[in-house]
Protein backbone atom coordinates (compact mmCIF):
# COMPACT_ATOMS: atom_id res chain seq x y z
CA UNK A 1 0.00 0.00 0.00
CA UNK A 2 1.09 3.29 -0.54
CA UNK A 3 2.46 5.12 2.18
CA UNK A 4 0.21 8.38 0.89
CA UNK A 5 -2.90 6.39 1.13
CA UNK A 6 -1.95 4.18 4.06
CA UNK A 7 -1.61 7.18 6.47
CA UNK A 8 -4.87 8.90 4.77
CA UNK A 9 -6.96 9.58 7.69
CA UNK A 10 -9.01 13.27 7.02
CA UNK A 11 -10.27 14.66 3.66
CA UNK A 12 -10.93 18.47 3.43
CA UNK A 13 -12.53 20.41 1.12
CA UNK A 14 -12.69 24.20 0.56
CA UNK A 15 -15.05 25.29 -1.85
CA UNK A 16 -14.77 28.72 -3.60
CA UNK A 17 -17.03 30.76 -5.92
CA UNK A 18 -17.50 31.44 -9.06
CA UNK A 19 -14.60 31.81 -11.34
CA UNK A 20 -13.12 29.92 -14.20
CA UNK A 21 -10.19 28.05 -14.93
CA UNK A 22 -8.65 30.11 -17.77
CA UNK A 23 -9.60 33.35 -15.06
CA UNK A 24 -7.62 32.12 -12.55
CA UNK A 25 -5.06 29.37 -14.08
CA UNK A 26 -5.36 30.45 -17.31
CA UNK A 27 -1.91 32.06 -17.28
CA UNK A 28 0.02 28.60 -15.85
CA UNK A 29 0.06 27.26 -19.55
CA UNK A 30 3.04 29.13 -20.15
CA UNK A 31 5.02 28.36 -17.18
CA UNK A 32 4.05 24.27 -17.25
CA UNK A 33 2.53 23.17 -20.87
CA UNK A 34 0.93 20.30 -19.65
CA UNK A 35 -1.32 22.69 -17.86
CA UNK A 36 -4.26 23.16 -20.52
CA UNK A 37 -4.71 27.41 -20.01
CA UNK A 38 -5.00 30.41 -22.20
CA UNK A 39 -3.06 29.99 -26.06
CA UNK A 40 -2.90 32.50 -28.57
CA UNK A 41 -5.33 31.18 -30.62
CA UNK A 42 -8.24 31.57 -27.97
CA UNK A 43 -11.37 34.52 -28.78
CA UNK A 44 -14.99 35.55 -28.60
CA UNK A 45 -17.32 37.43 -30.71
CA UNK A 46 -18.66 40.29 -29.13
CA UNK A 47 -22.03 41.60 -29.99
CA UNK A 48 -20.30 43.90 -33.04
CA UNK A 49 -18.34 40.60 -34.36
CA UNK A 50 -15.17 41.90 -33.59
CA UNK A 51 -13.07 39.28 -32.57
CA UNK A 52 -12.02 39.47 -28.29
CA UNK A 53 -8.76 37.29 -27.41
CA UNK A 54 -8.00 36.73 -23.43
CA UNK A 55 -5.83 39.23 -21.76
CA UNK A 56 -4.16 39.23 -18.41
CA UNK A 57 -5.75 42.50 -17.29
CA UNK A 58 -8.43 40.94 -14.35
CA UNK A 59 -8.54 43.23 -11.59
CA UNK A 60 -8.98 41.93 -8.18
CA UNK A 61 -12.15 43.92 -7.95
CA UNK A 62 -14.29 46.58 -9.66
CA UNK A 63 -14.82 45.07 -13.29
CA UNK A 64 -17.72 42.71 -12.81
CA UNK A 65 -20.38 44.53 -12.09
CA UNK A 66 -22.78 43.65 -12.41
CA UNK A 67 -21.67 40.01 -11.89
CA UNK A 68 -22.21 37.52 -14.55
CA UNK A 69 -25.50 35.97 -15.20
CA UNK A 70 -25.02 31.83 -14.42
CA UNK A 71 -28.45 30.72 -14.43
CA UNK A 72 -28.72 27.78 -16.43
CA UNK A 73 -30.41 29.81 -19.59
CA UNK A 74 -27.15 31.97 -19.57
CA UNK A 75 -24.84 29.44 -19.42
CA UNK A 76 -26.47 27.60 -22.44
CA UNK A 77 -25.69 31.05 -24.59
CA UNK A 78 -22.04 31.22 -22.96
CA UNK A 79 -21.21 27.36 -24.18
CA UNK A 80 -23.76 27.16 -27.59
CA UNK A 81 -23.03 30.90 -28.67
CA UNK A 82 -27.11 30.90 -29.02
CA UNK A 83 -27.33 28.28 -31.21
CA UNK A 84 -30.81 26.16 -30.11
CA UNK A 85 -30.73 23.19 -33.20
CA UNK A 86 -30.80 20.11 -31.64
CA UNK A 87 -27.82 18.59 -32.91
CA UNK A 88 -26.24 21.81 -32.36
CA UNK A 89 -22.18 21.64 -30.95
CA UNK A 90 -20.88 23.31 -28.11
CA UNK A 91 -17.91 26.14 -29.22
CA UNK A 92 -17.70 28.52 -25.82
CA UNK A 93 -18.08 31.18 -27.89
CA UNK A 94 -21.18 32.98 -26.15
CA UNK A 95 -19.32 34.59 -23.02
CA UNK A 96 -19.09 38.25 -24.08
CA UNK A 97 -22.34 37.69 -25.87
CA UNK A 98 -23.71 36.78 -22.35
CA UNK A 99 -22.06 39.39 -20.32
CA UNK A 100 -23.34 41.85 -23.33
CA UNK A 101 -26.85 40.83 -21.70
CA UNK A 102 -26.10 42.04 -18.18
CA UNK A 103 -23.77 45.20 -18.47
CA UNK A 104 -25.31 46.24 -22.53
CA UNK A 105 -21.91 47.96 -22.61
CA UNK A 106 -19.75 46.42 -25.75
CA UNK A 107 -16.52 47.83 -23.79
CA UNK A 108 -17.48 46.37 -20.71
CA UNK A 109 -18.35 42.66 -22.11
CA UNK A 110 -15.09 42.19 -23.16
CA UNK A 111 -13.92 42.32 -19.75
CA UNK A 112 -15.30 38.48 -19.42
CA UNK A 113 -12.47 37.67 -21.49
CA UNK A 114 -9.93 38.83 -18.83
CA UNK A 115 -8.00 36.75 -16.88
CA UNK A 116 -5.04 36.95 -13.78
CA UNK A 117 -1.12 37.08 -14.24
CA UNK A 118 0.29 34.39 -12.17
CA UNK A 119 2.15 36.70 -9.83
CA UNK A 120 -1.21 38.07 -8.94
CA UNK A 121 -2.24 35.06 -7.41
CA UNK A 122 0.62 33.75 -5.45
CA UNK A 123 -1.43 31.30 -3.33
CA UNK A 124 -3.76 29.84 -5.99
CA UNK A 125 -0.87 29.18 -8.52
CA UNK A 126 1.97 28.48 -6.37
CA UNK A 127 -0.74 25.53 -4.86
CA UNK A 128 -1.04 24.76 -8.44
CA UNK A 129 2.00 24.02 -9.49
CA UNK A 130 3.42 22.89 -6.29
CA UNK A 131 1.00 19.88 -6.08
CA UNK A 132 -2.02 18.41 -8.26
CA UNK A 133 -3.78 20.39 -10.80
CA UNK A 134 -6.53 19.45 -12.44
CA UNK A 135 -6.65 20.09 -16.27
CA UNK A 136 -10.49 18.44 -16.49
CA UNK A 137 -12.59 19.66 -13.54
CA UNK A 138 -15.98 20.71 -14.02
CA UNK A 139 -18.93 22.49 -12.73
CA UNK A 140 -21.29 19.90 -12.06
CA UNK A 141 -24.06 21.26 -14.15
CA UNK A 142 -23.99 24.50 -16.27
CA UNK A 143 -25.70 26.57 -14.29
CA UNK A 144 -25.46 28.38 -10.98
CA UNK A 145 -24.27 27.58 -7.86
CA UNK A 146 -27.06 26.06 -5.35
CA UNK A 147 -27.59 23.17 -7.59
CA UNK A 148 -23.67 22.64 -7.93
CA UNK A 149 -23.02 22.98 -4.05
CA UNK A 150 -25.68 20.16 -3.97
CA UNK A 151 -23.90 17.98 -6.14
CA UNK A 152 -20.55 18.53 -3.71
CA UNK A 153 -22.75 17.44 -1.40
CA UNK A 154 -25.63 14.65 -2.06
CA UNK A 155 -24.08 13.89 -5.63
CA UNK A 156 -27.19 14.86 -7.31
CA UNK A 157 -28.99 18.51 -7.17
CA UNK A 158 -32.29 16.30 -7.03
CA UNK A 159 -33.63 18.10 -10.88
CA UNK A 160 -32.40 21.77 -10.28
CA UNK A 161 -31.40 23.48 -12.37
CA UNK A 162 -31.63 26.75 -10.02
CA UNK A 163 -30.86 29.04 -7.28
CA UNK A 164 -34.01 27.60 -4.79
CA UNK A 165 -34.52 25.62 -1.55
CA UNK A 166 -33.66 22.12 -2.99
CA UNK A 167 -36.28 19.64 -3.22
CA UNK A 168 -33.80 17.15 -1.51
CA UNK A 169 -35.20 13.57 -2.19
CA UNK A 170 -34.64 11.01 1.37
CA UNK A 171 -33.33 8.66 -1.18
CA UNK A 172 -30.17 10.02 -1.37
CA UNK A 173 -28.40 11.27 1.98
CA UNK A 174 -25.43 14.07 2.19
CA UNK A 175 -22.08 12.95 2.65
CA UNK A 176 -21.93 14.01 5.87
CA UNK A 177 -25.00 11.77 6.80
CA UNK A 178 -23.58 9.05 5.36
CA UNK A 179 -20.48 9.36 7.33
CA UNK A 180 -22.23 10.18 11.05
CA UNK A 181 -26.03 8.33 10.68
CA UNK A 182 -25.98 6.09 7.91
CA UNK A 183 -22.67 4.18 8.76
CA UNK A 184 -22.16 5.65 12.24
CA UNK A 185 -18.12 5.50 13.32
CA UNK A 186 -17.13 8.40 10.96
CA UNK A 187 -17.11 12.23 11.32
CA UNK A 188 -17.59 14.80 9.60
CA UNK A 189 -18.81 18.70 9.86
CA UNK A 190 -19.34 21.47 7.41
CA UNK A 191 -17.76 24.82 8.32
CA UNK A 192 -18.74 27.71 7.72
CA UNK A 193 -17.05 31.23 7.96
CA UNK A 194 -19.27 32.56 11.00
CA UNK A 195 -22.98 32.91 11.84
CA UNK A 196 -23.27 36.22 9.24
CA UNK A 197 -21.53 34.00 6.35
CA UNK A 198 -23.69 30.76 7.36
CA UNK A 199 -24.27 27.81 5.36
CA UNK A 200 -25.29 27.84 1.45
CA UNK A 201 -28.13 25.67 -0.24
CA UNK A 202 -27.99 22.92 2.50
CA UNK A 203 -30.54 24.66 4.82
CA UNK A 204 -31.85 21.26 5.46
CA UNK A 205 -29.06 20.19 7.49
CA UNK A 206 -28.88 22.97 9.64
CA UNK A 207 -33.00 22.92 10.09
CA UNK A 208 -32.18 18.97 11.22
CA UNK A 209 -28.64 18.29 12.11
CA UNK A 210 -27.07 21.02 13.62
CA UNK A 211 -24.10 19.33 15.35
CA UNK A 212 -22.71 19.00 11.76
CA UNK A 213 -21.84 22.77 11.80
CA UNK A 214 -19.05 24.39 13.18
CA UNK A 215 -17.28 28.10 12.39
CA UNK A 216 -13.88 28.40 10.82
CA UNK A 217 -12.33 29.77 13.84
CA UNK A 218 -13.20 26.22 15.51
CA UNK A 219 -12.16 24.67 12.15
CA UNK A 220 -8.62 26.51 12.92
CA UNK A 221 -8.73 25.25 16.59
CA UNK A 222 -9.49 21.88 15.79
CA UNK A 223 -6.44 21.79 13.22
CA UNK A 224 -4.43 22.63 15.85
CA UNK A 225 -5.66 20.10 18.24
CA UNK A 226 -5.31 17.17 15.25
CA UNK A 227 -9.08 17.02 15.76
CA UNK A 228 -10.00 17.38 12.60
CA UNK A 229 -13.11 14.63 11.22
CA UNK A 230 -12.85 12.25 8.76
CA UNK A 231 -14.37 14.11 6.35
CA UNK A 232 -14.55 18.62 6.73
CA UNK A 233 -16.16 21.12 4.23
CA UNK A 234 -14.57 24.62 4.52
CA UNK A 235 -16.64 27.99 3.49
CA UNK A 236 -15.28 30.68 2.59
CA UNK A 237 -17.25 34.40 3.76
CA UNK A 238 -19.79 35.19 1.68
CA UNK A 239 -20.49 38.78 2.41
CA UNK A 240 -18.62 42.41 3.72
CA UNK A 241 -20.04 42.65 7.37
CA UNK A 242 -19.44 43.56 10.82
CA UNK A 243 -18.08 41.04 13.40
CA UNK A 244 -17.21 41.11 16.71
CA UNK A 245 -13.49 40.93 15.60
CA UNK A 246 -13.93 43.65 13.31
CA UNK A 247 -14.61 44.07 9.77
CA UNK A 248 -15.00 41.02 7.83
CA UNK A 249 -13.82 41.10 3.75
CA UNK A 250 -15.74 38.65 1.88
CA UNK A 251 -13.12 35.59 0.85
CA UNK A 252 -15.05 33.73 -1.61
CA UNK A 253 -14.10 35.22 -5.04
CA UNK A 254 -17.60 35.93 -6.00
CA UNK A 255 -17.48 38.88 -8.30
CA UNK A 256 -17.23 41.47 -7.45
CA UNK A 257 -15.76 40.60 -3.83
CA UNK A 258 -11.90 41.12 -3.70
CA UNK A 259 -10.05 38.65 -5.09
CA UNK A 260 -7.14 39.28 -2.82
CA UNK A 261 -8.97 38.34 0.20
CA UNK A 262 -9.65 34.83 -1.39
CA UNK A 263 -6.27 34.21 -1.33
CA UNK A 264 -5.55 35.13 1.55
CA UNK A 265 -8.03 32.82 2.82
CA UNK A 266 -6.96 29.92 1.10
CA UNK A 267 -3.77 30.82 2.57
CA UNK A 268 -5.07 30.25 6.01
CA UNK A 269 -6.50 27.37 5.15
CA UNK A 270 -3.47 25.93 3.56
CA UNK A 271 -1.22 27.10 6.77
CA UNK A 272 -3.41 25.25 9.01
CA UNK A 273 -3.63 21.53 7.79
CA UNK A 274 -0.04 22.19 7.11
CA UNK A 275 0.95 22.80 10.30
CA UNK A 276 -0.98 21.09 12.11
CA UNK A 277 -0.50 17.46 13.55
CA UNK A 278 -2.57 15.98 10.74
CA UNK A 279 -0.51 17.04 7.74
CA UNK A 280 0.52 13.65 6.93
CA UNK A 281 -2.84 12.45 7.10
CA UNK A 282 -5.01 15.13 5.59
CA UNK A 283 -5.94 15.58 1.87
CA UNK A 284 -7.05 19.17 0.78
CA UNK A 285 -8.81 19.64 -2.26
CA UNK A 286 -9.11 23.36 -3.18
CA UNK A 287 -12.07 23.69 -6.30
CA UNK A 288 -14.27 26.36 -7.49
CA UNK A 289 -18.28 25.73 -7.11
CA UNK A 290 -18.81 27.14 -11.01
CA UNK A 291 -17.44 29.16 -13.31
CA UNK A 292 -19.57 32.40 -12.56
CA UNK A 293 -19.85 33.07 -15.84
CA UNK A 294 -16.37 34.12 -17.10
CA UNK A 295 -14.79 32.13 -20.28
CA UNK A 296 -13.28 29.37 -20.37
CA UNK A 297 -12.05 27.89 -23.45
CA UNK A 298 -12.52 23.48 -22.81
CA UNK A 299 -15.88 22.04 -23.88
CA UNK A 300 -17.96 20.81 -21.23
CA UNK A 301 -18.71 17.14 -22.21
CA UNK A 302 -21.32 15.08 -22.04
CA UNK A 303 -21.63 12.47 -18.76
CA UNK A 304 -24.34 9.84 -18.20
CA UNK A 305 -27.77 11.52 -16.81
CA UNK A 306 -28.91 11.62 -13.63
CA UNK A 307 -32.25 9.95 -12.37
CA UNK A 308 -34.23 13.02 -11.89
CA UNK A 309 -35.19 15.76 -14.64
CA UNK A 310 -35.27 19.17 -14.57
CA UNK A 311 -38.51 21.08 -14.96
CA UNK A 312 -39.09 23.10 -18.47
CA UNK A 313 -39.93 25.82 -16.86
CA UNK A 314 -36.60 26.08 -14.83
CA UNK A 315 -34.56 25.12 -17.67
CA UNK A 316 -35.58 28.73 -19.29
CA UNK A 317 -34.43 27.58 -22.76
CA UNK A 318 -37.13 25.73 -24.12
CA UNK A 319 -35.09 22.41 -24.35
CA UNK A 320 -35.26 19.87 -21.77
CA UNK A 321 -32.23 18.25 -19.78
CA UNK A 322 -31.41 15.13 -18.06
CA UNK A 323 -28.30 16.85 -16.81
CA UNK A 324 -26.48 14.74 -19.16
CA UNK A 325 -23.34 17.35 -19.40
CA UNK A 326 -21.35 18.93 -17.06
CA UNK A 327 -21.13 22.78 -16.76
CA UNK A 328 -17.67 24.80 -17.74
CA UNK A 329 -14.77 23.99 -15.91
CA UNK A 330 -13.39 25.28 -12.80
CA UNK A 331 -10.25 25.41 -11.09
CA UNK A 332 -9.27 22.27 -9.01
CA UNK A 333 -5.89 21.39 -7.01
CA UNK A 334 -5.74 18.86 -4.60
CA UNK A 335 -2.98 19.33 -1.68
CA UNK A 336 -0.98 16.38 0.26
CA UNK A 337 2.46 16.17 1.24
CA UNK A 338 2.24 12.93 -0.36
CA UNK A 339 1.76 14.46 -4.33
CA UNK A 340 4.82 15.16 -6.67
CA UNK A 341 4.91 18.57 -7.26
CA UNK A 342 4.38 19.38 -10.88
CA UNK A 343 1.43 17.00 -11.07
CA UNK A 344 -1.46 17.63 -13.87
CA UNK A 345 -4.79 15.48 -13.62
CA UNK A 346 -6.54 14.83 -17.09
CA UNK A 347 -9.22 12.51 -16.19
CA UNK A 348 -12.48 14.09 -15.87
CA UNK A 349 -14.29 14.97 -12.61
CA UNK A 350 -17.08 17.00 -11.23
CA UNK A 351 -18.70 18.09 -8.20
CA UNK A 352 -20.30 14.09 -7.81
CA UNK A 353 -16.71 13.45 -7.32
CA UNK A 354 -16.10 14.23 -3.81
CA UNK A 355 -19.38 12.45 -2.29
CA UNK A 356 -17.87 9.71 -4.68
CA UNK A 357 -14.36 9.56 -3.28
CA UNK A 358 -15.27 10.20 0.35
CA UNK A 359 -18.40 7.59 0.20
CA UNK A 360 -15.63 4.72 -1.40
CA UNK A 361 -13.08 5.65 1.07
CA UNK A 362 -14.45 5.25 4.42
CA UNK A 363 -17.74 3.06 3.73
CA UNK A 364 -16.97 0.70 0.63
CA UNK A 365 -20.08 -0.36 -0.07
CA UNK A 366 -22.52 2.58 0.28
CA UNK A 367 -25.00 2.06 -2.32
CA UNK A 368 -27.54 4.44 -2.20
CA UNK A 369 -26.14 7.21 -4.36
CA UNK A 370 -27.25 8.79 -7.44
CA UNK A 371 -26.34 7.62 -10.98
CA UNK A 372 -24.51 10.73 -11.42
CA UNK A 373 -22.76 9.91 -8.84
CA UNK A 374 -22.01 6.49 -9.14
CA UNK A 375 -20.48 7.18 -12.75
CA UNK A 376 -18.54 9.92 -11.26
CA UNK A 377 -14.42 9.24 -11.22
CA UNK A 378 -12.93 9.46 -7.36
CA UNK A 379 -9.77 11.26 -6.88
CA UNK A 380 -8.32 9.39 -4.20
CA UNK A 381 -8.36 5.63 -4.70
CA UNK A 382 -9.88 4.01 -1.50
CA UNK A 383 -7.25 2.51 0.38
CA UNK A 384 -7.23 -1.37 -0.85
CA UNK A 385 -5.26 -3.19 -2.57
CA UNK A 386 -4.20 -3.14 -5.05
CA UNK A 387 -3.91 0.39 -6.30
CA UNK A 388 -3.02 1.29 -9.63
CA UNK A 389 -0.44 3.49 -9.29
CA UNK A 390 -1.66 5.15 -12.83
CA UNK A 391 -4.60 6.64 -11.19
CA UNK A 392 -2.88 6.95 -7.36
CA UNK A 393 -2.10 11.15 -7.07
CA UNK A 394 -0.84 10.26 -3.28
CA UNK A 395 2.59 8.02 -5.01
CA UNK A 396 5.38 9.60 -3.17
CA UNK A 397 6.83 7.07 -0.95
CA UNK A 398 8.78 9.67 1.26
CA UNK A 399 6.41 12.71 2.43
CA UNK A 400 7.70 16.00 1.21
CA UNK A 401 9.49 18.42 3.30
CA UNK A 402 9.60 21.17 0.70
CA UNK A 403 6.17 22.31 0.42
CA UNK A 404 5.75 26.05 0.69
CA UNK A 405 4.50 28.09 3.24
CA UNK A 406 2.24 31.43 2.84
CA UNK A 407 3.12 34.54 4.87
CA UNK A 408 -0.50 35.69 5.98
CA UNK B 1 10.76 25.53 2.71
CA UNK B 2 9.64 28.43 0.18
CA UNK B 3 8.12 31.51 2.36
CA UNK B 4 5.33 33.24 -0.22
CA UNK B 5 4.04 36.57 0.98
CA UNK B 6 1.01 37.27 0.22
CA UNK B 7 -0.14 40.65 0.15
CA UNK B 8 -3.36 41.92 2.11
CA UNK B 9 -6.50 43.62 0.41
CA UNK B 10 -7.15 47.22 0.30
CA UNK B 11 -9.16 48.75 2.76
CA UNK B 12 -11.48 49.62 -0.43
CA UNK B 13 -12.57 46.27 -0.42
CA UNK B 14 -15.02 46.62 2.00
CA UNK B 15 -17.83 47.60 0.96
CA UNK B 16 -20.54 46.63 3.80
CA UNK B 17 -23.02 48.83 1.44
CA UNK B 18 -22.32 46.57 -1.50
CA UNK B 19 -25.52 45.23 -3.69
CA UNK B 20 -26.24 41.77 -2.75
CA UNK B 21 -25.24 39.35 -5.64
CA UNK B 22 -27.12 36.41 -6.75
CA UNK B 23 -25.56 33.93 -3.98
CA UNK B 24 -26.36 36.21 -1.02
CA UNK B 25 -29.91 37.00 -2.45
CA UNK B 26 -30.84 32.99 -2.57
CA UNK B 27 -29.20 32.63 0.87
CA UNK B 28 -31.53 35.04 2.05
CA UNK B 29 -34.51 33.27 0.61
CA UNK B 30 -33.83 29.88 1.91
CA UNK B 31 -32.93 31.27 5.11
CA UNK B 32 -36.39 32.76 5.21
CA UNK B 33 -37.79 29.22 4.19
CA UNK B 34 -36.24 28.09 7.02
CA UNK B 35 -37.34 31.01 9.34
CA UNK B 36 -41.46 30.23 8.55
CA UNK B 37 -40.32 26.71 10.53
CA UNK B 38 -38.53 27.66 13.53
CA UNK B 39 -41.59 28.96 16.78
CA UNK B 40 -42.96 32.17 16.38
CA UNK B 41 -40.82 33.87 19.99
CA UNK B 42 -37.62 33.38 17.17
CA UNK B 43 -38.31 34.47 14.52
CA UNK B 44 -36.81 37.80 13.43
CA UNK B 45 -38.72 40.66 12.54
CA UNK B 46 -36.47 41.23 9.43
CA UNK B 47 -38.47 42.42 6.22
CA UNK B 48 -36.51 40.80 3.50
CA UNK B 49 -37.79 41.87 0.47
CA UNK B 50 -36.15 45.26 1.84
CA UNK B 51 -32.93 44.02 2.36
CA UNK B 52 -30.61 45.29 -0.33
CA UNK B 53 -26.98 45.42 0.47
CA UNK B 54 -24.48 42.71 2.17
CA UNK B 55 -24.15 44.71 5.21
CA UNK B 56 -28.14 43.85 6.00
CA UNK B 57 -27.88 40.53 4.45
CA UNK B 58 -25.43 39.82 7.18
CA UNK B 59 -27.18 40.89 9.77
CA UNK B 60 -30.18 38.60 8.53
CA UNK B 61 -28.39 35.49 7.82
CA UNK B 62 -26.72 35.51 11.58
CA UNK B 63 -30.13 36.17 13.22
CA UNK B 64 -31.93 33.48 11.25
CA UNK B 65 -28.74 30.82 11.86
CA UNK B 66 -28.08 31.94 15.52
CA UNK B 67 -32.33 31.14 15.93
CA UNK B 68 -32.38 27.84 14.45
CA UNK B 69 -29.24 26.59 16.65
CA UNK B 70 -31.41 28.19 19.57
CA UNK B 71 -34.60 26.26 18.72
CA UNK B 72 -32.55 23.26 18.46
CA UNK B 73 -30.76 23.95 22.27
CA UNK B 74 -34.32 24.79 23.34
CA UNK B 75 -35.11 21.58 22.41
CA UNK B 76 -32.72 19.54 23.74
CA UNK B 77 -32.89 21.15 26.85
CA UNK B 78 -36.79 20.27 27.33
CA UNK B 79 -35.76 16.72 25.80
CA UNK B 80 -33.45 16.10 28.57
CA UNK B 81 -35.90 17.70 31.50
CA UNK B 82 -38.59 15.23 30.06
CA UNK B 83 -35.73 12.44 30.58
CA UNK B 84 -35.37 13.39 33.72
CA UNK B 85 -38.90 13.50 35.03
CA UNK B 86 -39.18 10.16 33.26
CA UNK B 87 -36.20 9.05 35.24
CA UNK B 88 -37.55 10.00 38.79
CA UNK B 89 -40.89 8.22 37.94
CA UNK B 90 -39.27 5.45 36.99
CA UNK B 91 -37.30 5.08 39.95
CA UNK B 92 -40.56 5.25 42.29
CA UNK B 93 -42.11 2.95 40.41
CA UNK B 94 -38.93 0.59 40.64
CA UNK B 95 -38.91 1.23 44.18
CA UNK B 96 -42.53 0.42 45.29
CA UNK B 97 -42.33 -2.55 43.14
CA UNK B 98 -39.32 -3.75 45.69
CA UNK B 99 -41.14 -2.76 48.78
CA UNK B 100 -44.03 -5.52 46.97
CA UNK B 101 -41.92 -7.66 46.18
CA UNK B 102 -40.69 -7.76 49.89
CA UNK B 103 -44.05 -7.25 51.66
CA UNK B 104 -44.77 -10.65 49.39
CA UNK B 105 -41.73 -12.56 50.53
CA UNK B 106 -42.42 -11.62 54.30
CA UNK B 107 -45.94 -12.90 54.04
CA UNK B 108 -45.02 -15.78 51.78
CA UNK B 109 -42.47 -16.59 55.09
CA UNK B 110 -44.30 -16.35 57.52
CA UNK B 111 -47.48 -18.25 56.35
CA UNK B 112 -44.73 -21.01 55.33
CA UNK B 113 -43.60 -21.01 58.71
CA UNK B 114 -46.89 -20.49 60.11
CA UNK B 115 -48.30 -23.68 57.58
CA UNK B 116 -45.12 -25.74 59.22
CA UNK B 117 -45.31 -25.15 62.88
CA UNK B 118 -49.38 -26.13 62.36
CA UNK B 119 -47.90 -29.18 60.38
CA UNK B 120 -45.48 -29.86 63.14
CA UNK B 121 -48.11 -29.30 66.26
CA UNK B 122 -50.55 -32.33 63.58
CA UNK B 123 -47.93 -34.43 63.33
CA UNK B 124 -46.82 -34.20 67.37
CA UNK B 125 -50.95 -35.04 67.96
CA UNK B 126 -51.21 -37.88 65.75
CA UNK B 127 -47.74 -39.25 67.55
CA UNK B 128 -49.26 -38.96 71.02
CA UNK B 129 -52.37 -40.60 70.03
CA UNK B 130 -50.80 -43.48 68.71
CA UNK B 131 -48.60 -43.98 71.43
CA UNK B 132 -51.57 -43.71 74.15
CA UNK B 133 -53.39 -46.43 71.57
CA UNK B 134 -50.34 -49.06 72.32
Amino acid sequence: MPAGLDKLRHFVVLMMENRSFDNMLGSLKAINPAIDGISDELSNPDTTGAIVKPQPLAEFQGQLIPDPDTHFAAVDLQIFSGNTHPNRRANMQGFVKSYFNRVRDVRHSQMIMYYFKRTDLPVLTTLALEFAVFNRWFASIPGPTVCNHSFAHYGTSFGSVGMSLLNVNESVKSTFERLTHERPGHSAKLYYYDMSSSVLGIMNLPRKEPRLFGTYERFLSDCETGTLPDYSFVSPNYSDHDSARGCEVASDQHPDHDVQAGEVFIASVYNAIKNSPLWPNTALLIVYDEHGGLYDHVVPPVCIPDQFAASVNDIGTGMPFVFDRLGVRVPAILVSPWIPKGTVVNRVFDHASIPATVTNFFLRDYAARSLRETSADVFIEPNVAPIDPTRNLLSLNVMRTDCPDFDV
Amino acid sequence: MTLIHVPRPRQSALDPDRPINALLKAQIEQLHEAETALPLHLRTTIFVKAIKTEGEAANYIRAVTEAIHKAHADVKAQRGQRTGAKGKRVIEIAAIAAEEAERTRTNRARTNRARSKKTKSRAKAMRSRKNSAK
